[in-house]
């Protein structure tokens, strides 16, 4: 697995990284704060033979590719659909735009060198960013052409650099700003003819329509991988620090806009739409997944107290072995301070909402992170 | 990746005609009414010891309902191990823990093909999260041990031929099942877990006889609701009150954690009463 991969740290090494990352406030082996991420560059529009295209690369080496390709497709009929196209038919742009999409229209994979496409964790990270992009049904809705036809998108993932972290960040993040720097030809044909384009590739809208000033409405989900340690949260972690995780949340957040929102909108919305009108961004909570922790595989520490090589008898009187002894049984499961034990267990309910928690708040690392998207160029 | 080995059907699934009945325009079946109460979970069948050439077994069968044409969930589990691990691999301090889920060719309404496709090994990885925390793993040093599971009839209902989306909340119902009856087999196998783990599913539900006030509802079953805000599926261990696996999918506002938690707090409810089959069917054994 891409978040298991054998770290080679020691025991030692393990419980000296846990104990200084349980501190108040955590050191982190970089030196970056708790909520900081790494630093990166992005870039957007790099591919000339796609609809929309982003690589990022991180500050430790770690590089990332998103291509998006779009193709027209014809919708399959619905089985209650008895309408009968008639092309004489005046049909306004609404109706069209009404029509339901389906999540088969979007095609994501993920490629990670040294990992085979049907690895477990390859298909668990495909599944965890389709499932944020295709959780409100959102974005299908912005692929209907007209009631006969609509785009089916191809997003292809690549990590060009081996696994060095859980690229789960990294990816997310590529996908979202090619999404954003996606646009599709503008449709000359009108109603539900056969889709007719303009050639002109400079006319052509984005799939994340901006306003006058080129501020984007809407945005695609970003998945950010959050762990605690002790009584602390760490957003963004390294391989290393993944490696000490009690408990790693990857938490799908999205952001809509005022504009946008009121078709999405039912019920329970409506009461904090006001309160947070003025403040242009709305965030959604759209998928969390527990990511195991490679912790969980780390070799334990051998206590002083049980090592034969510190005076310890390996074997009890009467020779029976540790192994049969009640007492070896019992010391197996005591913590021993700075001897490294990998977690057992799992995690108490409310620490999983206090990561949810940090995230989500305002002005939390959700807000921080969709503000820094903001400062990317998208060309 | 097509699988030539053997004789498929065809790829592409056909729905059967619906006939209009004396000419009447054909309408929508009384939509299906969830009876239950909204924190009763479905009755639930566990037995242990099923397959007697694995080191440890177990079936569950969820209650189906009155009416014809709807399944519950059926699943088998066989565990095979601990066991060395062959030569060639690498030395591990811990048990191997590899899941295995599949859906038979048969259980759903659209057919699976024999190889598992990416929501089944996605199935895979969740449960193996869910069960990882529950092995005391470091008993079983240079050993590996297999969890397959195959899903003989999924929950669906065969009436309706419509479309409705429903598999995304169908797999939460799967995989909780999957690691109540994974759990049960452990035992079986006599393999050391620090608890019994069980999955337990709530949703948000909108219906439509409501007056569209969302509510929680324990164990849904997608077909009875008119529409799901929300769900998320819990692994949970009742006496360490701890959750190894947790699973949220849905669109609610990050404004509203509230919700979120009440949400999770009825998915541990739901999990408290699968365990509480779980313990008994594991006490019958020893029995």
């Amino acid at each position: 697995m891409a978040s298991q991969q054998h770290v080679l740290l020691s025991p030692a090494e393990l419980a000296y990284l846990h104990d200084s990352l349980s501190l108040t406030p955590p050191l982190r082996p970089d030196g970056r704060s708790p909520t900081q991420y790494r630093p990166l560059s992005a870039e957007t529009g790099i591919l000339p033979g796609t609809n929309g295209s982003a690589r990022i690369c991180f500050a430790d080496g770690t590089e990332a590719i998103v291509g998006v390709k779009a193709e027209v497709e014809k919708t399959r009929r619905k089985w209650d659909d008895d309408t009968i196209y008639d092309e004489n038919k005046e049909e306004t742009r609404e109706e069209a735009e009404g029509a339901e999409g389906s999540s088969d229209w979007v095609e994501l994979t993920v490629e990670i060198p040294g990992f085979r496409d049907d690895d477990s964790s390859t298909v668990f990270l495909a599944a965890m960013l389709s499932e944020a992009l295709l959780a409100d049904g959102g974005f299908v809705r912005r692929l209907v052409i007209n009631r006969r036809f609509h785009w089916k998108v191809y997003l292809d993932i690549l990590l060009i650099s081996p696994p060095l972290s859980y690229p789960l960040p990294l990816l997310s993040l590529t996908t979202h700003l090619a999404l954003l720097s996606t646009r599709l030809p503008r449709l000359k044909s009108e109603g539900d003819e056969d889709p007719f384009f303009d050639d002109d590739w400079a006319a052509a809208p984005y799939l994340y329509p901006r306003s006058s000033n080129k501020k984007v409405l809407a945005r695609p989900p970003v998945t950010l991988l959050v762990m605690a340690v002790g009584n602390n949260i760490i957003f963004d972690p390294a391989k290393e620090e993944l490696a000490v995780a009690d408990v790693a949340l990857a938490v799908s957040v999205g952001d809509v806009s005022s504009s946008s929102s009121s078709s999405s909108s039912e019920g329970e919305e409506d009461v904090d739409m006001t309160a947070e009108e003025q403040e242009g961004r709305k965030l959604r909570l759209l998928s969390i997944r527990t990511v195991d922790p490679p912790s969980r595989l780390t070799p334990p520490g051998v206590p002083n107290a049980t090592n034969s090589a510190y005076g310890h008898a390996q074997v009890g009187e009467g020779g029976k072995t540790k192994q049969q002894m009640p007492e070896a049984r019992a010391a197996e499961s005591e913590a021993v301070e700075g001897v490294w034990k990998p977690p057992r267990g799992g995690a108490k309910a409310l620490v999983m909402a206090a990561l949810v928690q940090k995230t989500l708040q305002r002005g939390g690392v959700a807000d921080e992170v969709f503000d820094a998207l903001e400062g990317v160029d998208l060309g | 990746m097509a699988d030539r080995r053997r004789i498929n059907g065809p790829a592409g699934a056909t729905i059967p005609p619906v006939f209009d009945e004396d000419g009447k325009q054909y309408e929508h079946k009384v939509a299906k009414i969830r009876d239950r109460a909204p924190t009763a979970i479905r009755k639930m069948f566990l037995k242990t010891g099923v397959t007697p050439s694995a080191s440890g077994s177990a079936y569950l069968e969820y209650e189906s309902s009155a009416k014809s044409g709807v399944s519950g969930l059926k699943l088998s589990c066989t565990v095979h191990g601990p066991r060395s691990l062959p030569r060639s691999s690498p030395f591990s301090p811990h048990i191997v823990l590899s899941t295995h889920v599949k859906y038979a060719p048969f259980a759903t309404k659209q057919r699976r093909g024999y190889l598992r496709d990416p929501s089944e090994r996605d199935l895979g990885t969740h449960l193996e999260t869910a069960l990882r925390g529950a092995i005391i793993a470091d008993r079983w040093p240079k050993s590996g041990v297999d969890i397959i599971i195959s899903i003989i009839e999924g929950d669906q209902d065969r009436e309706t031929s419509k479309f409705q989306g429903d598999e995304t909340w169908d797999m939460m119902n799967a995989l909780s099942g999957c690691i109540t009856v994974a759990s049960a087999a452990l035992a079986d196998a006599g393999i050391d877990c620090v608890d019994t783990v069980a999955g337990g599913v709530a949703a948000l539900v909108q219906d439509t006889s409501d007056d569209s006030t969302p509510r929680i509802v324990l164990d849904p079953i997608p077909s009875e609701h008119e529409k799901i805000l929300g769900a998320c599926c819990v692994a949970y261990l009742p006496i360490r009150d701890e959750v190894t696996n947790l699973w949220f999918k849905g669109d609610l506002p990050a404004s509203d954690i509230d919700l979120y938690t009440k949400l999770v707090e009825s998915g541990i409810q739901a999990s408290r009463n699968g365990n509480r089959v779980l313990v008994e069917c594991l006490g019958e054994t020893v029995a």
